[in-house]
């Protein structure tokens, strides 16, 4: 009877870490962790010109990997990929640059925010806009789904006059913009500038910010995978804290190092 | 316009696109055509009744738009957890769109065969599959090779949506090269130049056997 | 298996907007119809002309329109044309680009249905003393559509397919373009899918049937 109670607790001692393995430790015992990153993105994702990814999130999930002590694979998603890839155990992380609404909460799991945009109005010269109010009953276009666009589209809404379109790419958006297919555009002021700078785009300028809330953007994961994203959280406190995240962004974006907490509360 | 910022590197960029629209598009068309051969006889013997819920399937896979089957079969093997590549993802779902279509060019290239040679070749002695083999097979390939060639042709140029899975293809491949050169007309045109240097030698060998083996000429 | 909790509630909740989305679909896919079988006619005719100018245009346009891929033309009508300053909002270009694919199939289902209209009836036409104008419209052309008009209804199920290409040019208001919105803003990419799916195969399968019964009605005799 002992006996077998012993070698029952043994069995159950032995076998429970494989039954109980979670994502963060098939990560580690795989030696490989692979993030979702959008390359249509700069300076958070793009390509070089051996049009190999490179930018902040590839960086970050670089880092990420490092901690973890495993190689990082960059798996390229567009934007509305970034889930089936999640989902399809394709990818451990989501280091994509994804805002972190309460309604994509419902599906995935969010850690605190690791980035946080403003946001920035981008106008074609000559098409009169010249600040935010101007852009009412123009001509307005922004990548579909991200947070910026959803709060655009009903704007225009609200003011009962112009046009909103949504393209699938961030580099849609700013080729329309160019072309003066859309009037203006608001984007986070990290892309509109990286953006503008490149020369890439004639004949646009960045003419003022947009009056939405700050943007914050979330690294994902499932949403059970609690063991994950408590370490993700405690990830991206650490960057805070070893100066890594002030690092990156004078590296890739410059200026002010944008807040990552909302004063008066937690998280 | 000739001046422009695509180097070579970039051209074999495009290059490396144009094989994975060909990749997709072989295992697509291969895969497609074995099933299509197979459901195709299957339909033909089942007849219309028994065979419906083959042809009701099948009809889905020709009535709801590939950019939509893309997506709601990635976003099927995401949720059953299949951890499928992009590239497996989109080439299960294009071959089976090819079946779907090939199923029913198979159907009419065996209803074409005359009753009457069929039954000719069972008075003479041959098995169903001896007739199939020796008799329909010659025939009905005669007279749906053209319409074959036209699938394929279809497959290779919808192939082009798996890009919205992340594939990078030729459409895609000219769509990250725009990005970041900013020269849409000129890539887009280079890009539809290997489109059409693709597909027209195969339209063409297509026109030629159709006129060729037309039975009315 | 399924470690995912289905939510088809909330994506029926969408159901109407969903709705709303598919009657523009169907209206782009009509009207890309209508577009295509008058520029389809034209191409024919230019191909039966003397003129070689005019048989080049519609040859090149036959062969473009059939050895491009759909989303490339519609690209091209948005980023391509955008380019020389031409700016056609997200339904124009998906008008254009599903017509301009539209046209080059037709003229080649028309050319295929006029070689088996026999040479006789034109030359019996012309014998009772109609002008070859008058030959070709009231004799050729009817039986032209005819032959053409099973070809025509597969072509009209693949445009209303091939509006769903819209998205990649900002369009937002047809059912492709409402799904993916609904998609981006919850991530239930399933569910609203599949939704879609239905309706595509709902209205395909409508348009198949009311142009058989239009077929019945129209050719029998």
């Amino acid at each position: 009877m002992k006996t077998a109670v012993v070698a029952g607790l043994l069995a159950a001692t032995c076998l429970s870490p494989a039954a109980h393995a979670d994502a963060l430790d098939d990560i580690i015992s795989s030696g490989t962790l692979r993030c979702a990153v959008v390359l249509d993105f700069p300076p958070m994702g793009s390509r070089d010109a051996d049009n190999n990814p490179i930018g902040f999130d590839v960086d970050y999930c670089n880092d990420l990997a490092a901690a973890l002590g495993v190689e990082a694979e960059i798996v390229e998603t567009p934007f509305p990929e970034r889930i089936p890839a999640l989902m399809s155990g394709r990818v451990d992380v989501g280091v994509a640059s994804t805002s972190d609404t309460l309604e994509r909460a419902k599906t995935v799991g969010m850690t605190i925010p690791y980035f946080a945009f403003q946001m920035a109005v981008t106008a074609k010269d000559g098409a009169g806009v010249a600040s935010f109010e101007d852009m009412k009953g123009k001509t307005v276009g922004a990548t579909a789904g991200t947070y910026e666009a959803i709060a655009l589209e009903e704007q225009v809404k609200e003011w009962g006059e112009g046009t909103f379109r949504p393209y699938q790419t961030q580099a849609d958006v700013f080729l329309a913009l160019s072309q003066g297919q859309i009037d203006a555009t608001v984007s986070t002021s990290t892309v509109a500038q990286a953006n503008v700078k490149t020369g890439n785009f004639p004949g646009i300028s960045v003419v003022g910010s947009a009056p939405f809330d700050t943007d914050y953007v979330a690294l994902f994961a499932m949403r059970e995978e609690y063991g994950l994203l408590n370490y993700l959280n405690l990830f991206i406190n650490q960057q805070v804290r070893t100066g890594r995240y002030a690092e990156l962004y004078e590296k890739w974006v410059g200026g002010d190092l944008p807040d990552l907490t909302v004063p008066g509360t937690y998280r | 316009m000739f001046d422009t910022a695509l180097s070579w590197n970039d051209m074999i960029f495009l290059a490396q696109g144009a094989g994975m629209t060909l990749m997709v598009t072989a295992v697509a068309v291969l895969a497609g055509t074995v099933m299509g051969i197979v459901f195709g006889v299957l339909r033909y013997q089942l007849g219309t009744w028994w065979s419906l819920p083959l042809t009701f399937v099948l009809d889905i896979f020709r009535s709801v738009p590939l950019l939509i089957q893309l997506v709601l079969g990635n976003a099927f093997q995401a949720i059953a957890r299949l951890g499928w590549e992009p590239f497996t993802t989109s080439c299960v779902i294009l071959s089976l769109y090819t079946a779907a279509y090939c199923t029913e060019i198979v159907r009419g290239g065996i209803e074409a065969v005359p009753p009457t040679t069929r039954r000719a070749a069972r008075s003479l002695g041959l098995t169903w599959w001896g007739d199939m083999r020796y008799i329909v097979a010659p025939l009905a390939t005669r007279v749906s090779l053209p319409a074959w060639i036209g699938l394929t042709l279809g497959v290779l140029k919808d192939s082009a949506l798996v890009l919205w899975l992340g594939l990078i293809e030729l459409l895609r491949a000219s769509q990250i090269l725009v990005t970041r050169l900013q020269e849409p007309l000129f890539i887009l045109m280079i890009c539809g130049a290997i489109y059409f240097l693709l597909s027209f030698p195969i339209a063409r060998l297509g026109g030629y056997l159709e006129k060729r083996w037309s039975p009315h000429d | 298996m399924f470690n995912y909790t289905f939510r088809w509630n909330q994506a029926l909740n969408a159901l109407p907007q969903m709705l709303d989305g598919a009657l523009v679909t169907l209206q782009i896919a009509l009207l890309s119809m209508v577009i295509g079988v008058a520029v389809a006619v034209a191409l024919t005719l230019f191909r039966l002309s003397g003129n070689r100018v005019l048989r080049a245009i519609a040859a090149t346009w036959v062969e473009l329109a059939r050895n491009t891929p759909a989303l490339f033309q519609i690209y091209m009508a948005h980023f391509g044309l955008g380019a020389f300053g031409i700016h056609l909002s997200p339904y124009a270009s998906l008008l254009a680009g599903i017509a301009f694919n539209n046209a080059g199939y037709l003229a080649e289902n028309f050319r295929g249905a006029l070689k088996a209209i026999p040479d006789t009836q034109t030359r019996a036409a012309r014998s009772l003393g109609m002008p070859a104008g008058q030959a070709f419209r009231l004799i050729v052309m009817p039986q032209m559509f005819r032959v053409a008009f099973l070809p025509a209804t597969n072509q009209m199920v693949w445009a209303i397919l091939m509006t769903s290409l819209g998205v990649t040019v900002g369009m937002n208001t047809d059912l492709a373009g409402i799904t993916q919105e609904l998609n981006a803003r919850s991530f239930r990419t399933f569910e609203f899918f599949a939704i879609a799916a239905v309706i595509y195969y709902v209205i395909a399968k409508a348009v198949t049937l009311a142009a058989q019964a239009f077929a019945w009605r129209m050719f029998r005799y």
